[in-house]
């Protein structure tokens, strides 16, 4: 009995060991303050781990600069969006792009071999639309990217798909049988840090535009109608922005009081400049491109693949260490687009029902 | 004279640790001795010293007092008195006080003939203050983590703080710290209560004994643990609550800095689960 | 030195196993043959059983029995019934209240339903329980404190998942069953209503369960520390004050200047375990019903310290001209 004892505590001893070794990291660590002193305020990394992020983080080398040449509606047909750009620069902007999405696949990744000016691949319709969008968010929304901006590297990072997309989930409440199922919630989500909150705060926030807002405003109730499972989904929202950057929620909020403004840092604001940016990008360039897509690109429901914050920022508080790639493409800055280009919707015969009636309360539509 | 009946016949000297008969002696109830004198020395400057630290500060409001730990750009050197020094000191003060209460109690216990349980029990106590104002810090390289003193900007560190690990109550030691805390409370509703029914029966009843005790237990759940199991069981669950508490927070940055319930990746990705979906 | 601080018991003694007073007046008696247990007489008595189950005690086992198996079984649906995701994911797993879109009324089994009679069941479950203990203490002759005292940890559940939820209107107020998404709930709640370190009752609460450890730490081992002049007798110790507690007493005047007596350092003991839930429902019961945001609160009555402003001259973006998205 005595012997077994010790026996069945060694091993439990081994086992929680084992995983303390295995699953926990070591000082030194880094702290960066966010606010006052001993409120807590603080950001912890741990060495190893940047230095690996660091690693992959950077943008690749560019090319050397041209602007030369004439304009490039006139060397080539069919051009849309860059037409005043300098055929130079649109040649270098196209190599650029090829390093950045289809290294493997070159050109005909989007090009028919022999004829560049078709639309024939879908793959050239939806990088037009692509390079709309990266124009649109360096030049509508400077107020999240400022002067860093975004290329189609930012996202891409080599690959035909962006790595860190979201599709829709499951409706919430949307089980038809007998017991409680669907619940869009209390599962393992790896977007949302492996909580159990509900695995898809993107399409009520960041597609559909649901109140984020959950705290009141006033000590005494004054008709917040908010209630704690709406939080639950706001709540679920900050756990992938948290995660997406590699930050805590003391880089932007003081928890004392999560919603007030002036106990909030700089970069509250940078963050909710991005969620009318992301809303836009979602539902007025990803969105119309649903049919484009091949049907295996797709999710499950067969929505397309759409952006957050992991998409451009892939674990870092600035998306590829801050590193100001944009500035070095002009083009990508709206330099020498056609003025209608970036602001235009897309018009294209649309034979996807855009089903997207997803709510925060988790009630059945 | 603030004594006891049957007080006098204990009041003996000796079971000093320090000072030999030198502070062996009682002021009204208290009994001093070398580390009464110490405990009076360092709680009284570091009480004098928060009460300077509010003047220093911008208000007298009792909730909003707010003594803070240096900057963490500080490290764990020495910082200025107004920057977070004062702090330092009175934390050193803190530890001379506690410790000095833990040895206090270990004379008064010698004195007295018995165990040294309680001064082991308060020195889980002193542990904990230990790691979170010390130990934690010095893993992290910055006095700057610890807590400040404040009874509502304590409140908020212990906030933010969890909040940097996203959601603190996915933490595993914090779950089995804050489990221990309420079976604690529960044992001790239970351990209460059955001994105040004992000693108040229904009206026109005998006071009840143990095996009444045992009885009730047994028919209850099955099991008694007795009058004297009942101590030890409590004794345990306690100072493993305040033990796990200590754990929780060391483990907090340290050891770990994501969200705590991205640790919890190790379980969903054990091999033994492959090929489920 | 452990057999000398009383920590484990050093020698077993074995002698004839302990009946208790026999069962009068129910149909019910006590269930299975007592026996010793080794492990069990290290740290308490060695005997184990027997039990008195009772008409109470079935009837509230067969509740909690229920409300497991709907709980459970919502679970195991939830991961479609494979048993493997069931046992990797029980911890994210939960049966969630109805959505707020249902206020009080009753929803369908699979959209909170089942949670609703999960709920119910398991009140009925805890109700019974304290019908079982205030019996069971008057048919032995004892007062009935553990059955009030565990009236406190039906207050507290009752507010959680009946009262509050009431008072909003909605079911979907309440936690749902579910071991991570609880601990999500409470984060939530807090979230929601500006900070739960605010709620003064909350303040409470905590103090009274930190208290309650204390407290047990400074009893259990004041007691043990005594223990070698039988201190562990507390009944006897309480009517016929012996030398373990007059240095108990003792003990604790001479080192804080004040010291309870044998019965009433369990009368402290009850309060502070009963308060614990007591206030921190109350603290759950005001939340949202009377107030909305904790901090604010905390800030009109002067409570809330204020820190130098980190991002100065900031404004809400939303309430700025061309910024609301």
């Amino acid at each position: 009995m005595r012997t077994a004892l010790s026996g069945v505590a060694l091993l439990g001893a081994f086992a929680i060991s084992l995983v303390a070794v295995l699953t926990f990291t070591r000082p030194p660590i880094n702290i960066v303050a966010t606010g006052n002193p001993g409120t807590g305020m603080q950001l912890n990394y741990v060495p190893k781990q940047v230095a690996a992020a660091l690693a992959i983080n950077h943008a690749p080398a560019a090319l050397p600069p041209i602007d030369a040449g004439p304009p490039a509606s006139t060397v080539y047909k069919n051009v849309q969006v860059l037409g005043n750009v300098s055929s130079g620069a649109f040649t270098r902007l196209m190599v650029s792009m090829t390093n950045w999405v289809a290294p493997q696949q070159g050109c005909n990744y989007c090009h028919v071999a022999g004829n560049f000016a078709s639309d024939s691949k879908y793959t050239k319709v939806i990088a037009r639309r692509m390079l709309q969008m990266t124009i649109a968010v360096n030049t509508k929304y400077t107020n999240h990217v400022g002067n860093v901006g975004v290329t189609c590297y930012t996202c891409h990072r080599g690959a035909p798909l962006p790595s860190q997309v979201w599709f829709t989930g499951i409706t919430p409440g949307s089980g038809a049988g007998l017991l409680e199922t669907n619940m869009g919630k209390n599962l393992p989500a790896l977007a949302i840090n492996n909580s159990s909150l509900p695995s898809d705060p993107f399409t009520p926030f960041l597609l559909n535009h649901e109140k984020i807002r959950d705290q009141g405003t006033t000590a005494l109730p004054s008709g917040n109608t908010q209630s704690i499972k709406q939080t639950d989904w706001t709540y679920a929202l900050m756990m992938h922005y948290s995660q997406a950057l590699g930050v805590n929620c003391a880089f932007c909020h003081n928890s004392q009081a999560f919603s007030d403004w002036s106990e909030s840092t700089p970069q509250r604001l940078t963050a909710f400049y991005a969620e009318a940016m992301l809303r836009d990008l979602n539902a007025n360039y990803m969105v119309p491109l649903t049919s484009i897509f091949p049907a295996n690109q797709r999710g499950p429901t067969g929505d397309v693949a759409k952006i957050n914050c992991a998409t451009c920022h892939q674990g870092v508080y600035k998306p590829l260490f801050g590193a100001a790639m944009a500035a070095q493409f002009p083009p990508l800055l709206g330099v020498g687009a056609t003025a209608t280009a970036a602001a235009t919707p897309m018009v294209m015969p649309s034979t996807m029902p855009m089903s997207s009636s997803s709510t925060t309360d988790g009630a059945k539509p | 004279m603030a004594m006891l009946t049957f007080e006098k016949k204990y009041r003996v000297p000796g079971g000093t640790l320090l000072g030999g008969d030198l502070f062996d002696y009682w002021v009204g109830p208290f009994y001093v001795g070398f580390f009464g004198i110490t405990a009076a020395f360092f709680s009284i400057l570091g009480t004098a010293l928060i009460i300077y630290g509010a003047s220093q500060g911008t208000t007298w409001n009792i909730w909003q007092i707010n003594i803070v730990p240096p900057d963490v750009s500080y490290g764990l050197g020495f910082a200025p008195m107004a920057k977070g020094g004062l702090w330092q000191v009175i934390t050193i003060c803190a530890l001379g006080a506690f410790v000095s209460w833990a040895l206090r109690e270990v004379e008064i216990s010698r004195k007295l003939g018995i165990g040294l349980h309680v001064p082991f029990a308060f020195s889980f106590a002193i542990f904990a203050y230990f790691s979170l104002e010390v130990i934690r810090p010095i893993l992290m390289g910055a006095w700057g983590v610890a807590f400040p003193y404040g009874i509502m900007s304590h409140l908020d560190w212990v906030s933010n703080t969890g909040y940097q690990y996203l959601n603190f109550e996915y933490n595993p030691a914090h779950m089995i710290a804050v489990t221990l805390f309420f079976t604690t409370t529960f044992a001790l509703a239970l351990h209460g209560s059955l001994v105040l029914s004992a000693l108040n029966p229904a009206q026109g009843e005998e006071v009840k004994t143990a095996e009444h005790e045992d009885t009730f237990f047994r028919d209850f759940i099955g099991y008694s643990i007795g009058t004297l199991g009942i101590h030890r069981l409590g004794l345990f669950l306690a100072l493993a609550a305040v033990f796990f508490s200590a754990v929780c927070i060391i483990i907090s940055g340290p050891f770990w800095t994501a969200g705590w319930p991205e640790w919890w990746s190790w379980w969903l990705n054990m091999p033994i689960w492959s090929g489920v979906h | 030195m452990s057999e000398y601080q009383n920590i484990f018991t050093r020698v077993q003694i074995r002698g004839p196993l302990h009946a208790g007073p026999p069962v009068t007046g129910s149909i019910f008696q006590r269930e299975g043959k007592p026996f010793y247990s080794y492990l069990m007489g290290i740290i308490g008595n060695a005997q184990v059983g027997p039990l008195y189950l009772g008409s109470l005690g079935v009837a509230s086992l067969i509740s909690g029995f229920i409300a497991i198996e709907i709980i459970g079984l919502n679970m195991w649906a939830s991961v479609g019934w494979n048993p493997i995701l069931f046992i990797r994911d029980l911890p994210w797993l939960a049966l969630e209240p109805p959505a707020p879109a249902y206020g009080l009324r009753i929803p369908p089994l699979n959209q909170g339903g089942w949670w609703l009679m999960a709920g119910f069941f398991l009140t009925a479950a805890m109700v019974l329980w304290f019908f079982r203990m205030y019996r069971r203490a008057r048919q032995l002759g004892l007062g009935t404190h553990m059955a009030w005292a565990w009236g406190a940890a039906i207050w507290l559940y009752f507010v959680l998942g009946f009262l509050r939820p009431l008072l909003m209107g909605s079911w979907g107020e309440a936690p749902p069953f579910g071991i991570f998404p609880h601990l999500d709930w409470t984060v939530s709640f807090s979230l929601r209503y500006g900070n739960l370190y605010y709620d003064p009752f909350h303040m409470l609460s905590i103090v009274f369960l930190y208290g309650s450890v204390l407290l047990f730490a400074m009893h259990a081992a004041t007691i043990l520390a005594v223990s070698r002049f039988g201190g562990e007798k507390e009944v006897e110790q309480s009517v016929d004050r012996g030398t373990a507690s007059e240095r108990a007493a003792l003990f604790w005047r001479w080192t804080m200047g004040f010291n309870a007596t044998m019965e009433s350092i369990h009368r402290w003991a009850w309060w502070f375990a009963v308060l614990t839930p007591l206030t921190g429902g109350i603290g759950i019961l005001l939340t949202g019903t009377v107030t909305d945001n904790w901090f604010l609160w905390a800030v009109k009555h002067g409570v809330a310290p204020h820190y130098a402003p980190i991002f100065s001259h900031a404004v809400d973006p939303a309430t700025l001209q061309g910024g609301k998205p």
